[in-house]
């Protein structure tokens, strides 16, 4: 099930919001600059 | 079809399932589900004695529903084997109360309520995937009142309405006076080329469809006007201009736009189409008797299963990915497979029958020469490193390792003939337990340290996959785009190959940045290889930022061989973020890998002794 994530551009700094599917991998585009260089910002989890 | 089902060298299997391939190039085992007909297509000779005795009417999927069938039934008057077959889902059975009427027709006792369905298995050397493809269905849609009036219909339908064999034996008319239509509006597009509805690919064929249905129609009644709207006429083939001037000069209307809105005079039945005409920029509203939607098609529904079943990938349109698309079109990127038909991309006739000799003429290279040439660069097993963690198996695109079993002591094997060298189980196993042939992990090694030897500040080590992103450099470089030259390129047959171990090994030897590069997930020449890459670059980002590096400083990118300016353009924003990573992080980040390492070593030590 596809759910929203959030994901941080490696080259520009940007981050935004994405679907995303666990454990299916997807090419990603940083919105802003293009890069591929996109990485999924795992929310901490809470003490 | 009558030639191939009488073939001395073809058998054919009609109303079969493939349901498991196991195997590789010259060895495929298949198992075929023969579902039961009910009838022996041996004995049938389909004299409809049968059909006739049959009280159950259906809706006929092949008359697109304009007519009805019986339980018993041939699929389409062409079908091969000529033999008809139940639809059980809809017979009433073989109880005698309830019905067995067919069976009692049947002088030559072909049906067999008992018949069962049977399971072949076969031994085969290639194989030919011509599995086809579906027709767009508009009911999505509704700007064109596909769901709302009766008289909208799609050109399949209109194919069966004007068939000699349809449901009204060639008699065209229209669903809702039977009467034959005086306007007909063809809309081109429907289902193609939109990014909001249906695809967004060219179908191919819907043109001339649609060029060739405007000239039956003025063939068999010349009252018949006949306007085609559309985005643009795309007769591209041998003849088809010919085809498409034809028509026009027959007295068909273009009309360059697609209608906006499609509404019903409730009185007439007639069709009223709201449409800018383009070429003068005015909206015009034209009447119909019916309007035709020209469909596009799409890839199979089934498509995710066949694929499974294969180990195929399918590139963006959802249509099957070939080896090449320049040199080996016909080639699957698993060997010995090969397609044929709509089941790659949407094809006319005559393409497609290009596409299957050119398939079968492959396939009878294989089957031949009786033996198989394999890949110069394969992966080996090192059995006395192997722990039967079974990664390798796992993660293998073309299923050319078996899996290990640690209770009987088996270890993985790998399949000669069926790896393509694309090296991702070398680079996931932690064991390094397995070594390539070409491209091991001392020579990448020895090309780091080479890299990184002088100037190490200077230098941006970037891994390109041969296919995609080292002939997008290439290009780059023969369409004299500028680009930094302190980027040191090392080529590998797929990212798949770059294993954690070179990365790291790039940042302990002061590389201020690292670029790992590779095919876009749909070109990718070695299925899914690609994917356990950026599996791996996660894996890498969340460990550099675990040991205190930032993760910036390894970047990925895919980049196909035809983006030679997107190359150029990363290059230099590459070169930007190098000019920004400093000496003393530099030599952090060796302190950190340097002591990281050795903790691993002791650990290893620990456990070691540990039995």
């Amino acid at each position: 099930m596809a759910e929203k994530a959030k994901f941080k551009c490696l080259r520009c700094g940007h981050e935004y919001e994405d679907k995303y599917t666990p454990k299916v991998p997807q090419e990603r585009t940083c919105p802003k600059c293009l890069s591929n260089s996109v990485r999924r910002i795992e929310e901490k989890r809470k003490a | 079809m009558m030639d191939a089902g009488r073939h001395q060298n073809l058998t054919l299997l009609a109303y079969s399932e493939v349901e498991h391939v196991t195997g590789y190039i010259g060895n495929f085992n298949v198992k075929i589900r023969k579902k039961a007909r009910y009838v022996n297509e041996d004995e049938c000779t389909a004299c409809a004695d049968c059909v006739e005795s049959c009280p159950v009417s259906v809706p006929d999927e092949y008359q697109q529903g304009f007519s009805s069938r019986k339980a018993i039934y041939i699929q389409l008057p062409q079908a091969v084997p000529s033999a008809y077959l139940i639809d059980m889902d809809n017979c009433l059975g073989n109880n005698p109360i309830a019905c067995g009427k067919c069976k009692d027709a049947c002088e030559k006792e072909c049906i067999d309520f008992d018949m069962q369905d049977e399971i072949i298995d076969i031994e085969v050397g290639a194989i030919i995937v011509a599995a086809g493809m579906d027709v767009y269905d508009p009911s999505e849609m509704d700007e064109f009142g596909y769901r709302s009036y009766e008289n909208v219909i799609t050109s399949m339908e209109f194919e069966r309405l004007i068939c000699a064999g349809g449901p009204t034996e060639g008699h065209f008319v229209r669903p809702t006076d039977y009467k034959l239509p005086k306007r007909i509006s063809f809309i081109q597009c429907v289902g193609s080329r939109s990014s909001k509805n249906g695809n967004k690919y060219c179908s191919n064929i819907c043109c001339m469809n649609t060029i060739k249905d405007t000239l039956l129609l003025k063939d068999h009644y010349p009252d018949v006007q006949s306007k085609v709207f559309y985005i643009d006429i795309r007769a591209f083939g041998k003849g088809f201009e010919d085809l498409f001037m034809r028509s026009k000069e027959s007295g068909v209307q273009y009309i360059r736009g697609i209608p906006g809105d499609v509404w019903e005079d409730p009185k007439t039945k007639n069709l009223l189409l709201s449409v800018e005409d383009t070429t003068i920029g005015k909206v015009q509203v034209h009447e119909s008797d019916l309007v035709v939607l020209s469909v596009g098609v799409e890839p199979r529904k089934d498509m995710k299963k066949l694929q499974h079943l294969l180990t195929l990938s399918n590139s963006v349109d959802g249509f099957l990915l070939e080896s090449h698309p320049k040199l080996k079109p016909v080639d699957a990127p698993t060997r010995g497979i090969f397609y044929a038909g709509c089941v790659e991309s949407p094809k006319d006739i005559k393409d497609s029958v290009t596409q299957a000799s050119a398939a079968a003429a492959r396939a009878s290279i294989i089957l031949n020469a009786g033996k198989v040439e394999i890949e110069a660069i394969t992966a080996i097993i090192d059995t006395d490193k192997c722990n039967y963690c079974g990664v390798c198996a796992r993660v293998c695109p073309y299923n050319a390792i078996t899996a290990p079993d640690r209770k009987s002591g088996v270890y993985p094997t790998i399949i000669q003939a069926a790896c393509a060298g694309c090296g991702t189980c070398a680079s996931e196993c932690v064991q390094d337990a397995i070594t390539m042939r070409h491209f091991k992990d001392d020579q990448i090694i020895a090309q780091v340290d080479a890299i990184l030897e002088e100037n190490n500040m200077d230098k941006i080590v970037a891994f390109a996959c041969n296919w995609c992103s080292y002939a997008g450099g290439d290009l780059a470089g023969t369409s004299r785009l500028q680009y930094p030259t302190n980027v040191r390129l090392i080529r590998t047959m797929c990212s798949g190959r770059v294993d954690e171990k070179f990365i790291i090994h790039a940042f302990k030897k002061g590389a201020p940045l690292v670029l790992l590069s590779g095919c876009h997930f749909a070109d990718c020449h070695y299925i899914s290889a690609v994917t356990w890459t950026q599996r791996r670059v996660e894996r890498l980002w969340n460990k550099l930022e675990r040991l205190g590096i930032r993760p910036e400083r390894l970047q990925l990118e895919w980049i196909s061989a035809a983006e030679g300016q997107k190359f150029a353009k990363v290059m230099r924003e590459l070169e930007e973020m190098r000019k920004k990573v400093t000496d003393k992080e530099v030599k952090e980040t060796m302190e950190i890998l340097a002591k990281d390492e050795e903790k691993a070593k002791a650990k290893k030590a620990k456990q070691a002794a540990a039995g």
